[in-house]
């Protein structure tokens, strides 16, 4: 990553002192909101300056309870599905995975303002979901996409206290009216906020939104698919990433229920995860295990609830798919798989292992081409996300024109 | 109107006023020389492009990558998804209808054009005194657009005023240079005649039976063929005015390839005729028997000039026999005739290189009318509006078929030039008198001698035949072979199939990489062509012959 598309305000502009005509987005939203200070901060794309660094998309499986095992057969070591996965080419049988569902959002730092005597950080971001159709090995093209632009504010900036999913909305409607976006033919499409008193870093939190977001867009791409009876049995969706979503919490046994039966043509598959958090049905760290997993072998399934995500089990179970001696770490080619458990009957006695192998072969099925050379993550990379994360990514506007336009 | 793909203008390919890329999906065939074209809306006009260069990519970074993807190796290894790949199509800009010459936007919409579309880019809409010289084969793998139409050039450029003499190269065999010259020979004696303009053809037929028969319909000619010419505004006759001139021989069979029958028959017709060369009315054309002897010193020219200007005993001479006779007497040692300056090893050789052609029963006493027999000379000067002679050639020794070419283009020099002018009316003579003379590498490459009377002769119809009325349409095998005043001044050139170390010459230098290999690839029956009045090459076809042929 680079340090381009940073851009520099040359000062900062008291707002008290500003002229109104000129209607830049920031000073219209530090004006509507009443600040005392906009300080026109530097303002940059957060991914473009972090320094990159490995993010498991576990880091939340510290809370993970054991329960047991996640299939109907009691595996003690790994499986070797290489004799499905050669059935699966010999007979032609069509791929399991039509759907292929990728989110990844932008975040920028556009702004600091001062209400009273703190400073809060205002974040804007762009949100990709997207969601990629395979008919045939030549033909892979869009099934939805969803491009969403947001701003973070704290909640305090609604002085008046009023409803704040209303002030926001309103204040969002006034944003879009600005002749710059006009103009540009660009719309914002919310405003999220958060709150000081959640005490962490707030530029963090602000971010957090985001992501939240796109894991909220993530599930209603799902759900349409789902209206629309696109996933079945014969054509099973990859969602890249982790499905333990935090916000299944929140949600009451009805919404929950619903959820569920959303996923159940679904499988999440992660690149990357902590191989310390791998851990064997009796609760024991597997990483070595799982280090000296062969070549297309799968580990037994684990059946796990997380308090994070609510009543909602697990089947966990990992897959090799590169050999070992060409990946740089041993953990590398290897993916971890995820399928929400949905009957009563699943959650009981776990999933069937004959499904667990057709997922799993079909999964190694996937493992070309590669994105060798185009992407570090090319050995837990498979070809179909890659180019939903790729189309995603094209459809960004540009940091810098993003930036410009606060 | 079918979009076939968007303009894609890139930081390392931008679009430029002469060319532009677009991409197209992967199944979408296209073939270079097919004309697309750009809506450009800011404009508000169309510009057109020709394809140049089709190349297919993935988003593959390497080979090395391909290599893992088929599971580091596998040859037999299918994968679920293929890799997305889509092909970009360079194109060359070659006009707008407005005129605007600005670069074509990203992402404008690229369409098949409709036939007046192509028309109309390719510079062929409302030619003046049009020609057909072929037919575009345009979209040819897609049924649904295909579009199949003539070509015309405007005349004036091909056979004068404006421009003149053509060039036609390519292999042998798979080229069919003959043929297409032919077809187009045809194509001016049908326009001409409806114009009521008038055109003369001397052709000289240089290989087997070739164009013994031209006044004869092709049997074998296919139905689709015959739709060929219909379409291209052509009638299904042959030739017509065609008489045919064979070397003299005394068995009627030692000179010419054509059967005693066949030249019977002919005969009968009033259309065979016999050439002799007779010593009085010829001896000043000895000269053309030396046009591949190199002279560096002038000595042959030297004897020649002696012998034309009747120094000596020649001017008492009447037949070849008395001239080898009496040259063979200069050659003797102690010979009190000869000019001094002379040496007697130059009758020597000058005896050499005359012996062998003067053997020829080609080299007669008289000319006997009612047998048929005639003068190269005789044949040209008498030459009427839209005749056709065919001279055949093609059994000779190349010092005799250069022989017999010299005579027959100083005679039309001649003509033309109102040599005759007191024996015809200038008003019977035909404006336009063209030559067509195959390998014409045997006379006017760059290995002939520069004092080559040929050569010196062919470079002056090159240079001034189109304001005298003479048109040479020529061809030959390896166009960067043949001498460079010569092929300059051809106005219309067209390339066959030849092959990879010709397209490599210095000649080729301003063809495209795509369209070079293509060169090398043409089929039978296909050209690339170059016209003063075209905006780019073009690749055109042309029907089988017409004429009668002959099989081997």
């Amino acid at each position: 990553m680079t340090l381009t598309a940073q851009i520099f305000l040359k000062s900062t502009v008291g707002i008290k002192n500003k002229g109104a005509n000129i209607k830049t987005l920031l000073n219209f939203l530090a004006q509507e909101t009443g600040a005392d200070k906009s300080y026109g901060s530097n303002k940059f794309c957060f991914e473009n300056i972090e320094v990159p660094k490995i993010e498991y998309e576990d880091s939340h499986q510290k809370n993970w309870n054991v329960k047991e095992s996640g299939e109907t057969l009691s595996l003690n070591s790994s499986k070797l599905l290489i004799k499905k996965v050669n059935e699966l080419k010999k007979f032609n049988t069509k791929p399991l995975f039509k759907y292929f569902l990728d989110g990844s959002r932008r975040t920028y730092k556009v702004d600091d303002v001062a209400y009273g005597n703190n400073i809060y950080p205002i974040v804007a971001g762009q949100i990709g979901v997207g969601c990629c159709k395979r008919e045939n090995p030549d033909n892979f093209t869009k099934a939805l996409i969803n491009m969403y632009n947001v701003i973070v504010m704290p909640n305090y900036a609604n002085a008046s206290g009023q409803k704040e999913k209303l002030y926001f909305n309103n204040l969002l409607s006034k944003i879009n009216n600005l002749e710059k976006l006009q103009k540009l033919n660009i719309n914002f499409d919310e405003i999220l906020t958060y709150s000081k008193k959640d005490k962490d870093d707030l530029e963090d939190l602000a971010v957090a939104k985001i992501q939240d977001k796109m894991v909220e867009l993530e599930k209603i791409i799902v759900a349409n698919l789902v209206k629309e009876k696109l996933l079945n049995e014969d054509s099973y969706l990859i969602k890249d990433g982790s499905l333990e979503y935090k916000v299944m919490k929140t949600g009451n046994y009805k919404e929950l229920a619903k959820i569920k039966n959303n996923y159940r043509h679904v499988v999440g598959v992660s690149k990357r995860f902590n191989p310390n958090l791998v851990i064997n049905k009796r609760g024991k760290s597997n990483a070595s295990l799982l280090a000296d997993l062969p070549l297309y072998h799968r580990t037994p399934a684990i059946k796990y609830k997380t308090d994070m995500a609510g009543e909602v089990y697990f089947a966990i179970w990992y897959v090799r798919i590169r050999d070992k001696k060409y990946t740089n770490s041993p953990f590398e080619g290897i993916l971890k798989l995820e399928k929400i458990l949905v009957t009563d009957n699943e959650i009981k006695n776990g999933l069937e292992s004959e499904e667990v192998d057709n997922i799993s072969a079909n999964i190694i099925n996937e493992r070309n081409p590669v994105c060798y050379g185009s992407d570090n993550r090319w050995a837990n990379h498979l070809y179909p996300v890659y180019l939903t994360e790729k189309y995603i990514k094209s459809q960004y506007l540009s940091d810098i024109f993003f930036l410009n336009l606060f | 109107m079918s979009l076939i793909g968007k303009v894609s203008a890139t930081e390392k390919n931008p679009t430029t006023i002469d060319e532009f890329y677009f991409w197209t999906k992967p199944n979408r065939i296209l073939s270079p020389f097919d004309v697309v074209k750009v809506e450009n809306t800011t404009t508000n006009s169309i510009t057109y492009g020709v394809i140049e260069e089709i190349s297919h990519i993935t988003d593959t970074p390497s080979y090395l990558t391909s290599y893992i993807s088929n599971d580091f190796g596998d040859e037999d290894y299918h994968a679920n998804t293929h890799r997305i790949g889509m092909n970009y199509v360079k194109a060359k800009v070659v006009g707008n209808n407005k005129n605007f010459y600005i670069p074509v936007n990203d992402g404008a919409k690229v369409s098949f054009a409709s036939e007046d579309e192509i028309t109309e880019a390719l510079g062929l809409k409302d030619i003046k005194n049009p020609l057909v010289c072929g037919y575009l084969e345009m979209y040819e793998y897609d049924e649904d657009n295909k579009k199949v139409l003539p070509v015309y050039l405007n005349s004036h450029f091909l056979v004068g005023p404006e421009g003149a003499h053509l060039n036609i190269s390519g292999i042998s065999g798979l080229a069919s240079k003959t043929s297409y010259a032919m077809f187009l020979m045809k194509a001016i004696q049908e326009e001409y005649k409806q114009r009521g303009e008038s055109v003369a053809f001397v052709m000289l037929n240089v290989k087997g039976k070739d164009l013994l028969a031209i006044d004869e319909i092709n049997e074998d000619l296919e139905e689709k063929d015959k739709d060929i010419y219909k379409m291209l505004g052509l009638s299904d006759k042959s030739f017509e005015n065609v008489s045919y001139y064979y070397p003299y021989s005394r068995d009627n069979l030692s000179n010419t390839y054509q059967s005693k029958e066949y030249i019977d028959k002919q005969k009968k017709l009033n259309k065979a005729y016999h050439y002799k060369f007779i010593y009085e009315e010829d001896k000043d054309n000895i000269d053309l028997l030396f046009s591949n002897i190199d002279d560096p010193t002038g000595t042959m020219e030297s004897i020649i000039n002696y012998i034309i200007s009747g120094q000596g005993n020649f001017n008492s001479i009447e037949e070849w026999d008395k001239f080898l006779n009496e040259v063979g007497e200069l050659c003797k040692t102690g010979n009190s005739r000869s000019d001094k300056e002379i040496t007697v090893s130059s009758w020597r050789k000058f005896k050499r290189v005359v012996s062998k052609s003067l053997n020829n029963p080609i080299f007669a006493n008289r000319i006997q009318t009612n047998q048929k027999e005639t003068r190269i000379e005789e044949v040209i000067k008498n030459i009427n509006k839209n005749e056709v002679k065919v001279i055949d050639i093609a059994k000779l020794d190349e010092n005799m078929q250069g022989y017999v070419f010299g005579n027959v283009m100083r005679a039309i020099y001649d003509l033309k030039l109102g040599q005759y002018d007191d024996e015809r009316d200038e008003k019977d003579i035909p404006d336009r008198i063209i030559i067509f003379i195959d390998e014409l590498n045997k006379y006017a490459s760059t290995d002939v001698p520069k004092s080559s009377p040929i050569l010196r002769q062919i470079i002056d119809i090159a240079e001034r035949g189109r304001s005298l009325g003479i048109i040479l349409f020529s061809a030959e095998q390896f166009k960067s072979a043949i001498h460079d005043r010569v092929k300059g001044n051809a106005s219309t050139h067209a390339y066959g199939r030849t092959n990879a170390i010709e397209v490599s010459k210095g000649d080729y230098r301003f063809i495209s990489p795509v369209y070079k290999s293509m060169m090398t690839r043409l089929k039978q029956g296909e050209y690339i062509i170059q016209n003063p009045i075209f905006r780019s090459l073009l690749n055109i076809k042309f029907p089988k012959p017409i004429y009668k042929q002959f099989k081997n």
